[in-house]
């Protein structure tokens, strides 16, 4: 009986696992069947480097749009992670433990708010402060801002388990050579904790690059070349958020292989990601 | 000692950029910006994404969809215009947007908006309907030759009073309604297939008729307006719905088109904006690109 149990068991541990693999290459074959004939009629090419996108008119480029993600996410990760990493910092090793059990939850319901949240929050709040220094207010650097927000909780929360992580003998042997306690966090446990560090660096990165709803509503979505921070633009997100609805035929297969770049550019974070890790263990 | 260099030259950087970040806040707070790039009179032109049904209905009627040399309908919605996929965030966006220009259906405005006069007539319902409000497209249906008792029946519905109650209701602008409904006991079954944008009203009107006449069973099919006309053409459904007039090239393929209602297309400034209205003119070279100043229609 017991065995019989066992075994059971077991076969449904295994069944769960490959669930999510079915799942992953799922995806994967959709993508690739359905993005890459469009790619393909489209010329890969004059889809990846072109600047023009009026599906309409039968212009496919989406090198305004690969330019966007890169910005948003490059601007959100230079806001977001400072604040986020000096959050953590503070939280793993100068905050009372009275002011920890609450700013913890905090950061844990930060990450619980939807995405449309935030962006309803970013036309009401964030657009007409960014009003206040030119341009419309739904622009590039207004996304930035909010995407800055939406990636703190993951930024905090992995970096802090990284740092708690820290033995702590590493910070008693730096207070023992005669460093301060702000020394020896920031000299002896940070550096330690790097790997943790760069995988909520990685985290975070694929969080703002993969943030659709919130974006769409605060950052113009122009589709064309970034102009300036205070210019809108659009992600490769938005561009398929926005325009799934009605697409029909090449637009559709268009914005399939749209979904097909963006997945590449996840794929290669997560291998960034894998080979940081790896690099740690050895 | 290298490394200690090393770990000082991170953390300078990482405080580096978190000034960077803060930077643009700290110049937020001073409200004078007398060189700051955009005045509140520059125009931020809403629009909706290619592919919308508001959006293809707005261009054609505004004329900012102009055929090219080669005779290909080209929307020349600037690439400048803020690109919205829902009418909430037009509204959102109009509503905080001082310099702000959008355009909604009628059925959707709200009061944190003003909807501008075009060409001098007021957006609202009775304008629509007596015609004088020029941003508006019919809400049709299409059927071919001879139709089922019950088919003919539902329609009759649709036109009658209660059917034009119902359309008002969900938002839309009443054509004149042709006297009371009562039922016949139609039985049968009858499949309506097309416009999305159709497809609200004609389900409510499906709900109230079914309650009447519970042995008629109807199936709604919601695709886009050609789909519906070509499916009518084919017999593949009984009435096809079209949000847009039907085409010469469709009736001539044996369609009976009626229009069962009517849209008008607002289009919605800030409450604060000066502005009373603009002529078609103005709106098409608004959301053209070629006016981009408010001063320049004051």
């Amino acid at each position: 009986m017991q065995q019989i149990r066992e075994r059971l068991f077991r076969r449904l541990i295994i069944l769960c696992t490959w669930a999510s693999l079915v799942a992953v290459g799922l995806i994967c074959l959709f993508l690739l069947l359905s993005g890459l004939p469009a790619l393909m009629e489209i010329g890969p090419l004059r889809f990846l480097l072109g600047t023009e996108w009026r599906p309409l008119a039968g212009l496919y480029g989406i090198l305004p749009m690969i330019m966007g993600s890169i910005w948003v996410t490059a601007g959100a990760m230079a806001m977001g992670l400072p604040v986020g990493l000096l959050t953590a910092v503070f939280l793993a090793r100068f905050c009372p433990e009275w002011l920890h059990r609450i700013l913890s939850p905090m950061v844990g319901l930060l990450a619980a708010i939807p995405s449309v949240v935030y962006g309803f929050f970013g036309i009401a709040v964030l657009v007409p402060a960014v009003r206040q220094i030119g341009g419309h207010g739904s622009s590039m650097f207004t996304a930035m801002l909010l995407l800055a927000i939406m990636i703190l909780p993951t930024v905090i929360s992995v970096s802090e388990a990284a740092l708690r992580a820290v033995p702590d003998s590493y910070y008693e042997g730096a207070l023992a050579l005669g460093a301060t306690h702000e020394r020896s966090v920031f000299f002896t446990v940070l550096p330690a904790a790097r790997s943790g560090v760069l995988a909520g660096v990685v985290l975070g990165v694929g969080r703002a690059i993969g943030e659709t709803m919130a974006v769409v509503m605060v950052a113009g979505n122009q589709p064309r070349m970034p102009k300036g921070l205070l210019a809108g633009v659009r992600t490769l997100t938005a561009n398929i958020v926005l325009e799934m609805g009605y697409a029909v035929d090449l637009h559709r297969g268009a914005l399939i292989a749209t979904g097909l770049v963006l997945f590449i550019f996840i794929l290669l974070l997560n291998q960034l990601l894998a080979s940081i890790t790896r690099k740690e263990e050895r | 000692m290298k490394h200690l260099f090393g770990r000082t030259a991170i953390i300078a950087m990482l405080l580096l950029s978190l000034l960077v970040g803060c930077a643009p806040a700290e110049q937020s707070s001073t409200p004078e910006g007398g060189d700051t790039p955009a005045k509140p009179e520059l125009i931020q032109v809403i629009t909706r994404e290619e592919g919308s049904g508001t959006r293809s209905a707005f261009v054609e009627l505004s004329g900012v969809e102009q055929k090219d040399a080669s005779g290909t309908k080209m929307d020349h919605t600037t690439v400048e215009a803020t690109t919205s996929n829902s009418t909430s965030v037009v509204l959102a966006t109009v509503m905080q947007g001082p310099a702000a220009i959008g355009y909604v259906s009628m059925g959707s405005l709200s009061d944190g908006v003003k909807a501008l006069d075009v060409e001098g007539v007021k957006a609202t319902a009775e304008n629509v309907q007596n015609g004088s409000y020029k941003l508006a497209r019919p809400f049709n249906i299409a059927t071919k030759g001879e139709v089922s008792a019950q088919t003919e029946d539902f329609i009759r519905f649709i036109l009658s009073n209660q059917g034009q109650v119902i359309a008002e209701e969900t938002g839309y602008v009443a054509i004149e309604a042709q006297g009371d409904y009562e039922a016949a006991g139609a039985s049968g079954k009858i499949v309506v297939s097309g416009s999305s944008s159709v497809t609200p009203v004609m389900e409510k009107l499906k709900e109230a008729y079914v309650a009447l006449n519970p042995d008629v069973n109807i199936e709604v099919q919601q695709s886009d307006s050609t789909t519906g006309m070509t499916n009518a053409i084919d017999g593949i459904c009984d009435i096809g719905m079209a949000s847009r007039e039907v085409k010469d090239s469709e009736l001539e393929k044996g369609l009976d088109a009626t229009v069962i209602a009517m849209d008008g297309i607002a289009v919605i400034v800030h409450p604060e904006n000066s502005v009373p209205g603009l002529t078609m003119e103005q709106i098409k070279d608004i959301f053209v690109g070629t006016i981009t100043d408010w001063n320049e229609v004051k």
